[in-house]
Order: structure tokens, then sequence, then C-alpha cells
């Protein structure tokens, strides 16, 4: 199956997991960010180009289905830091699961910073994390990342010959 | 020898007009036979109560499944009695409304930390539009910023960006309500009362509703009420208002799907 395919089933994997933990937590935006789990995996295994599509169609369907008055937010954010992980992923060797979990971490707090960047250059109001909680959800989102990457690498070892 | 034995013994009296045979068969006999019935009694006794804990053993399996099936349709009917209830305050708020309103379900919610929204599983082809205004059985929730054919994305009283134009219910000055003033780390989730002026009558507690005048959100529908009044500041005072929708809780809400009609323009004068 092709790329863009395998990533368009995760971007529904992410709709489905971030609406599924609205039933189980209020705010689930606040603690973890399946899509950008998606951006960081395209763009360290398939490169910066594949990362920024990925980061790009990411960031759309976030704001579609759960964003504010304004769309694109989100997907310009999720383009610039899916090609930067996929530059540095070209770089350097993101293999192991504490390095990906680290760059998740990483391009969380990035995502959030650019946001934030972007929200002001367009006057548009929104609600800002205070420290602690940026932390905590780039540090879940980490967690999450490290694990779920191993997974994925896991499955497809076995099913390649 | 026996023979001889038993036949004597059957003559000579023990004494106490028992033969020594009779005697002897009983002192013999007497231990045997009673052991014998200790023991079968005990048999018995085991095997009465073998069966009777096989039986429990049994009943206690079958209580245990129907207790655990009692256990699941208690909490069936806890959910449904309390689904009832939510739709019940849903229909009264309906009945009472003299707006055309359409019951919708809350199938997504905030899923970025930085605005606050809602998705309702009723879209375009059920009669929702754009702008609509959003309403619980306690209160404004927000209003429709984008509408599909079958889903629509509303945004929240509590986000930054949003806003209603408001009134205070008792002393009848009116202000903007809009968006959440702090994050829920700050523990409240509280929205902002602004441009109120600086002599305006405004008291903690007092009841803030919609005025209408934003032609979005109907008048009259309960905003919250004032926690705090602040010193003024320049012009306007600072003003916090407790929502009184249960943002954290929605599981239904009602569309307002009658628009206000538009506003007439006065012809100048010739």
């Amino acid at each position: 199956m092709s790329r863009a395919l395998w990533t368009a089933l995760a971007l529904a994997g992410a709709v489905l997991v971030e609406t599924a933990l609205a039933h189980l937590v209020a705010s689930p935006g606040r603690y973890l960010d399946p899509f950008l789990l998606v951006v960081v995996y395209c763009a360290v295994v398939f490169g910066e180009t594949h990362g920024m599509l990925a980061g790009a169609a990411a960031g759309w369907v976030q704001d579609a289905i759960f964003g504010g008055r304004v769309l694109g937010l989100s997907g310009l954010t999720k383009l610039l830091v899916g090609f930067a992980v996929g530059i540095v992923a070209g770089r350097f060797l993101i293999a192991t699961p504490a390095a990906r979990a680290l760059v998740v971490l990483l391009a969380t707090l990035a995502d959030a910073l650019l946001l934030r960047w972007l929200a002001s250059v367009f006057s548009i109001e929104a609600l800002w994390l205070p420290p602690l909680a940026l932390a905590t959800r780039a540090t879940l989102s980490a967690l999450a990342g490290g694990l779920l990457f191993a997974l994925v690498d896991r499955r497809l070892s076995r099913s390649l010959p | 020898m026996l023979a001889h034995l038993t036949a004597i013994s059957h003559q000579v009296d023990g004494g106490t007009g028992v033969s020594l045979l009779q005697r002897g068969l009983l002192s013999v006999l007497a231990p045997l036979q009673s052991g014998v019935g200790v023991t079968l009694g005990g048999a018995a006794e085991l095997w009465r109560g073998w069966a009777f804990h096989r039986e429990t053993y049994a009943d206690n399996r079958r209580l245990r499944e129907r207790v655990r099936a009692l256990e699941t349709e208690l909490q069936l009917s806890a959910f449904e009695a309390q689904e009832a209830v939510r739709l019940r305050e849903l229909l009264a708020l309906q009945q009472t409304l003299p707006l055309d309103t359409l019951a919708a379900q809350v199938v997504g919610r905030d899923g970025v930390p930085w605005f606050r929204s809602l998705m309702l599983d009723k879209g375009e082809q059920d009669g929702v539009r754009l702008d609509a205004a959003v309403i619980s059985a306690t209160g404004v929730v927000g209003r429709v910023i984008a509408v599909g054919p079958r889903a629509a994305r509303v945004q929240v009283l509590l986000d930054r960006d949003s806003g209603s134009a408001a009134i205070v219910e008792r002393s009848r000055v009116s202000g903007v309500v809009s968006g959440q003033v702090s994050g829920p780390d700050a523990g409240s989730e509280d929205l902002q009362l602004k441009y109120v002026s600086e002599r305006a009558d405004v008291a903690v507690g007092d009841v803030v509703v919609t005025s209408g005048l934003d032609r979005i959100y109907p008048k009259g529908l309960a905003i919250g009420r004032v926690r705090f009044v602040g010193e003024a500041t320049g012009l306007f005072r600072e003003i916090r208002v407790e929502p009184s929708a249960r943002f954290e809780r929605l599981e239904k809400v009602l569309v307002v799907r009658q628009l206000p009609a538009p506003l007439e323009t006065t012809r100048s004068v010739e």
C-alpha cells in the first residue's frame, strides 16, 4: 500500500483516538496530540517532503474537526514541524524509541510556540496553556509516541520478508 | 471345643440373669456395632454435607451470576434514568422556548487546547445553519461556526475568540460576554463581562442573560452569574461571570434553527 494511503489511515486513526479520548477526559487536547505523532513518524521515516505533506493534511483535518473559527493555523504549524523534523531526521540517526520520543517532545513544544506566534500575527484570540501544562502535554505525547513508534516498527519488521 | 464352651456358658448364669455367652457376645459386638454406627453416621453426615456443599456451591455460582446480571441491569437503568432526566430537561426547555430548535448529540470536544469547540451530530441536512445559537438546559453553550451535511462545529462561549451581547437581569446593565479569563489550571473557567461602565450597578450573584443585540443568541437566555466585580480600571470594570452551562458534562444540546429576522434599515427622509 502506498505511503499516502497509510498516512490517510493513520490520520483517520488519530481522529478516532481524539474522539474516543473526549469521552474519557475533559479537553483531551490538553494531554495528547495524536495528529502530531502521525506527522513526526512520517517525517522521521519518509523524509521532509512526506513529513511536510502529512503535516499539512494532519493540521487541516485537526482544524476542520477540532479547531477554532479560523482554519489553517494547525495546518501551517504542522507543515513546518513536519518539514523541520524531516530535515533533522535526514542528518541525524533517529532510530531508537528514546530518540524518537525526544523528537516528539520537541515537536510538540515547537508546534505550540509556532501556533501562538501565528495566532498573534493574525490577531486570533486563543487560550494558551501555562508552561507546566504544556510540558505535561509534550511529555505525555513523547511517551505515547515512543511506545507507538516502537510498536509500529515491530509490526512492520514482522510483515517484511 | 468351641461347641463345648458355648454349651457350658449357655448354662452358666453371669449373676445378672444373663448368660455368659450373651454377655460375651454383647461385650464384643456392642463396641463393634457402636463403631460401625458411628462410622456410618459420620459417612452419612459427610455425604449429606458434601451434597449440601455441592448444592450450595451451585447455588452460590447461580446467585453470583444473577448478582452480576442485576448489577449490569442496575447500571443500565441508572444510565437510562440519567439520560431520561437530561432529555426531560431538554424537552422542557424546548417546549418553553418560543423558538424552533433541534436536539443534537455532542460527539466530540476540545481536540486542541487553544480553542474551545464541540462537534455535533446534526448538520445542514437537519436544518442547522451557520451562526445558529446552541443552548443547553442550563444556559447558552455557543454558536455554530462550521457546518457540514451531517455535522456541525460549535464555538463554545468559553473560547477566547467568542462573544455574546449580554445584559444584567436585575439592573439591565448591558455589556459583552466573551471567552474564558483563564484556563482550567486556574481553577475556574469564568467568562468576562466587558464594556461595563465603572458606575454601573453590578453585584456579585447577579444573573447575566443574553440581550439579543448580537442577532445570534435569542434574548433572555441564561449565560451565568456574576462571580467577581473588580475595581474600575480606566472606563470599565473588570467583571467575571461563572457560566451556567456545564460545558464539561454536555451530552445533548439544542440548536436554534430559527435565525433572527434581518434588520430593516430605515429609509432616509427625502
